[in-house]
């Protein structure tokens, strides 16, 4: 801990303190882990030094997350849009991702990282890619076109009830109609605040939105 | 909660009209730094360091702020708040220091991210729980140790019995005049200087404990309060969507977890598909007859092997009881006899909730969150009430009957319920978890890996917590005892969760379940305990050979004396009032009860107020949306 302390200045730290969530433990940790990623020459200046994509996706923690692609372009900074990380955007995302941030900086952050085409509302095209995230990109773990179909639009073979819900235990059913529930004002797609309303429902969103080093 | 629905009007309609947005915008900045600079420096931190900006942008805004504040206290060209300020800095800075300290002390905060990153949020809540009692123990341990154990050292009493090693499983013998029990504290005022202060032994036995039940209470309030205030709003309505988009756990970062968890929410979508697709089942009135008969009688079955195995602890315990009259024999024979009870109780324990579980399974439940919780149910009856069989053996046969240290023999009861209740723990994850592993991968290869079970395993906790609480009074070293059984069991189940189990297939509602936990924690388990305890110290007669409270008529009878004694002096005159108009007056518990349950009704009436308020809202969105539609379709035709 001592050695690192000195190479971010004691003001630095203090101002990184005010403006995220994290504590001092955690943005030395940060920085020790931030500057493993950099080459030897740099590592003296981390702070102003920027980590290419690639190297960021090797960290255990983003290595195997499927959604690494977004949250490097969500928290990144950089002018060329190739997704290179500062150590300032790095702090960023773990600031967000801590235990102590709030429920609505993660759901904001979260809608950022599900909005794959980054056009302020999450349409069919994201929500589909969303799916595909979270149940696999190989060929045999894809839903077909008309399970997708159904599950966000609620489209549904004929001579059936609408509104019949499936149980709502704590178990496995899951949402058979993303759209149906969530768009509150009809429009077709999910914005930030219907996206907020939403997830601000699940008690388990803050425990489970949580990366820490 | 009120105003997003109003935010969403907002944010649809401000893209339909993009200059007043702008100028909104514009504006926006400058309010925004004019009103956090007027807000005191702990509220400005935390409202900067909620917005979602860059890091860049944020101290834009922070330093814009600071300017503002500068320029304001120059106008002022007071001193005094700038010398304030420097002390609130400081403080600040102290603060911040004392509590990365206290951060340091995460207890394996490594251990805990593997745990997470492997099996998910959920198998990880159990780890966090069993953490949280653990410091529980050790707080509770600190303050025994402290306050009664230390100078109860100073008077000590030499110790003449004999130690065989034996001891250690019964908790009798050598034990019975140790620190361990209460028999062995005196009931003199300790002092070890003439004439200088001293130390009341009986008032600080009833103090410590009283004190540390009103902390523990005040701990399970406010963490139960947390859990159900972040609950509230899952069940107003129930959303699947929120399922979907808040379902993926960022907490897994093993690369086959992953590939697991992905798999297990590929399956659920399908299924949950298909069961949509499906008929609603109707069932005939014959069907729904065998249904509900089924679960009468699986109840009646549940129910009736609790109570058999109540009477069976009981005839046993009762049976136990006459051995210790026979007198404190050393030798073998009696003191296997002493470990009958504990390891029948365990035994009962660990087997009823697997026949609990068959008859589930039998069941057919339509949901399994249903199965999950109707079984979590009849597992905390069982445990609850042979518990409560036993307290009433305790304090009804126990202490009347004419052994010499009644306080002792209970502590020794609860000491080996204690620890067999462990080595059934450490016995439950070797046979439960280890020998399935090795049955599911050579022998029977269908059965796979086993899944932690998380259900059964919280009982466990509680159950032992339950002992512990118990016990306290009887044997103030107990949750010492308790924290290094915990300590162990935290890394024993660690490396069986590692070496034998598989990620849970199905998603649970983590955070629900955790509520759940800690609600059995607080009303069966710390409430029973609160009422045996209170039995203890004003109904029970102590034993008149030992213990702090000897020749008492009840335990309380200490503080009324003190009360006695403190009338005489007029500098404690208020503790005296105190005691009279507050702690003893029916009166003033009827009042504070009287405006708790009244508190409890507005909050109540507020809650449904803001339900039907929000439904309101949400329709009017709806028209709205509709109504905007329209006039846009006018517009444009017009145009």
């Amino acid at each position: 801990m001592g050695g690192s302390a000195s190479l971010i200045p004691r003001d630095l730290l203090s101002e990184y303190q005010e403006l995220t969530f994290l504590s001092k433990q955690e943005i030395l940790l940060a920085y020790k882990r931030f500057s493993e990623l950099l080459p030897k020459e740099e590592r003296e200046n981390a702070c102003s030094a920027r980590v290419p994509k690639s190297q960021i996706l090797t960290l255990p923690e983003l290595r195997a997350n499927p959604f690494q692609h977004q949250i490097c372009h969500v928290f990144s900074t950089s002018e060329s849009g190739d997704d290179s990380m500062s150590f300032e955007d790095f702090l960023d995302m773990l600031s967000v991702f801590s235990d102590s941030a709030t429920s609505d900086i993660k759901s904001h952050y979260a809608f950022r990282i599900f909005d794959f085409d980054n056009d302020g509302i999450l349409d069919r095209k994201d929500l589909e890619q969303l799916v595909n995230c979270l149940t696999g990109q190989g060929e045999e773990s894809q839903l077909s076109s008309a399970e997708m179909e159904q599950l966000i639009q609620n489209v549904r073979p004929a001579g059936q009830g609408m509104g019949t819900a499936p149980g709502t235990g704590l178990s496995a059913h899951l949402p058979p109609q993303i759209l149906e529930e969530s768009d509150i004002d009809k429009d077709g797609t999910i914005n930030l605040s219907e996206f907020q309303h939403v997830v601000s429902r699940s008690p388990d969103f803050a425990s489970s939105f949580k990366i820490v080093l | 909660m009120l105003l997003y629905p109003l935010l969403v009007v907002y944010k649809n309609y401000c893209i339909l009209i993009p200059i007043f947005c702008f100028l909104h915008g514009f504006d926006a900045e400058e309010d925004l730094v004019g009103s956090l600079a007027s807000m005191s420096t702990n509220e400005r931190i935390k409202a900067i360091q909620k917005m979602p900006e860059t890091m860049r942008k944020k101290r834009e805004i922070r330093n814009k702020v600071l300017k503002e504040i500068t320029k304001k206290s120059r106008h002022r060209g007071a001193q005094c708040t700038q010398c304030l300020q420097g002390a609130a800095v400081s403080f600040r800075r102290f603060g911040n220091t004392l509590s990365e300290y206290f951060h340091q002390l995460r207890l394996w905060h490594k251990t805990l991210k593997i745990i997470g990153a492997e099996f998910g949020t959920s198998v990880l809540s159990y780890f966090v729980f069993l953490k949280w009692l653990l410091n529980l123990n050790i707080f509770s341990f600190l303050i025994n140790f402290g306050f009664i154990t230390i100078p109860q050292f100073l008077a000590a009493e030499p110790n003449n019995l004999s130690f065989t090693g034996l001891e250690v499983f019964t908790g009798a013998g050598y034990f019975q005049q140790t620190v361990l029990y209460y028999g062995f504290y005196t009931n003199a005022t300790i002092s070890k200087v003439e004439n200088g202060p001293s130390y009341n032994m009986q008032l600080a036995y009833i103090f410590t404990v009283g004190i540390y039940f009103v902390i523990c209470f005040l701990i399970l309030l406010f963490s139960m309060a947390k859990f159900f205030s972040r609950n509230i709003n899952s069940q107003t309505f129930s959303v699947n969507a929120s399922k979907l988009l808040c379902t993926w756990d960022f907490n897994i970062t093993n690369e086959k977890a992953v590939k697991l968890q992905q798999k297990n929410l590929h399956t659920q979508i399908k299924e949950s598909l298909t069961e949509v697709n499906k008929e609603v089942r109707n069932f005939s009135v014959m069907e729904r007859v065998a249904r509900i008969a089924t679960h009468l009688l699986a109840w009646l079955a549940s129910l009736g092997t609790a109570v058999a195995a109540c009477a069976a602890v009981y005839f046993l315990s009762i049976n136990n009881l006459k051995l210790f009259m026979k007198g404190y024999r050393n030798d073998l024979e009696s003191q296997a006899a002493m470990l009958v009870l504990p390891v029948i109780v365990s035994l009962l324990n660990t087997l009823i909730p697997f026949f609990f579980s068959w008859l589930g399974h039998l069941e057919k439940f339509q949901t399994p969150g249903q199965h999950i919780y109707v079984t979590i149910t009849r597992n905390t009856i069982l445990k609850m009430s042979i518990v409560g069989i036993l307290c009433y053996y305790w304090l009804n046969i126990v202490a009347t009957s004419e052994s010499q240290c009644w306080e002792t023999l209970v502590g020794q009861d609860i000491y080996r319920l204690v620890l067999v209740d462990f080595i059934f723990c450490l016995l439950g994850s070797f046979f439960g978890e280890f020998l399935r592993r090795i049955i599911g991968t050579t022998v029977c290869m269908n059965l796979g890996l086993p899944e932690f079970d998380i259900g059964r395993n919280v009982l466990d906790l509680i159950y032992a917590q339950t002992l512990t609480w118990i016990g306290i009074l009887f044997s103030p070293l107990l949750p010492g005892i308790q924290m290094i059984a915990f300590f162990i069991v935290f890394f024993v189940k660690k490396v069986s969760l590692m070496r034998n189990c598989q990620p849970p297939r199905k998603v649970w509602r983590t955070a629900q379940m955790m509520t759940s936990f800690i609600f059995l924690l607080f009303c069966p388990s710390f409430l029973g305990v609160l009422s045996v305890t209170g039995v203890t110290v004003w109904r029970l007669k102590p034993s008149e050979e030992c213990g702090p409270f000897r020749g008492l008529s009840s335990m309380y009878a200490a503080v009324d004396e003190w009360i006695q004694i403190l009338q005489s002096y007029t500098a404690s005159k208020w503790v005296v009032w105190i005691y009279h108009n507050l702690i003893s007056s029916e009166l003033f518990f009827f009042i504070l009860s009287t405006i708790l349950l009244v508190v409890t009704y507005l909050y109540w009436q507020i809650i449904q107020g803001r339900k039907t308020m929000t439904e309101l809202l949400r329709k009017q969105i709806n028209n709205v949306s509709l109504a905007f539609i329209c006039i846009f379709c006018i517009i444009w035709l017009l145009c």
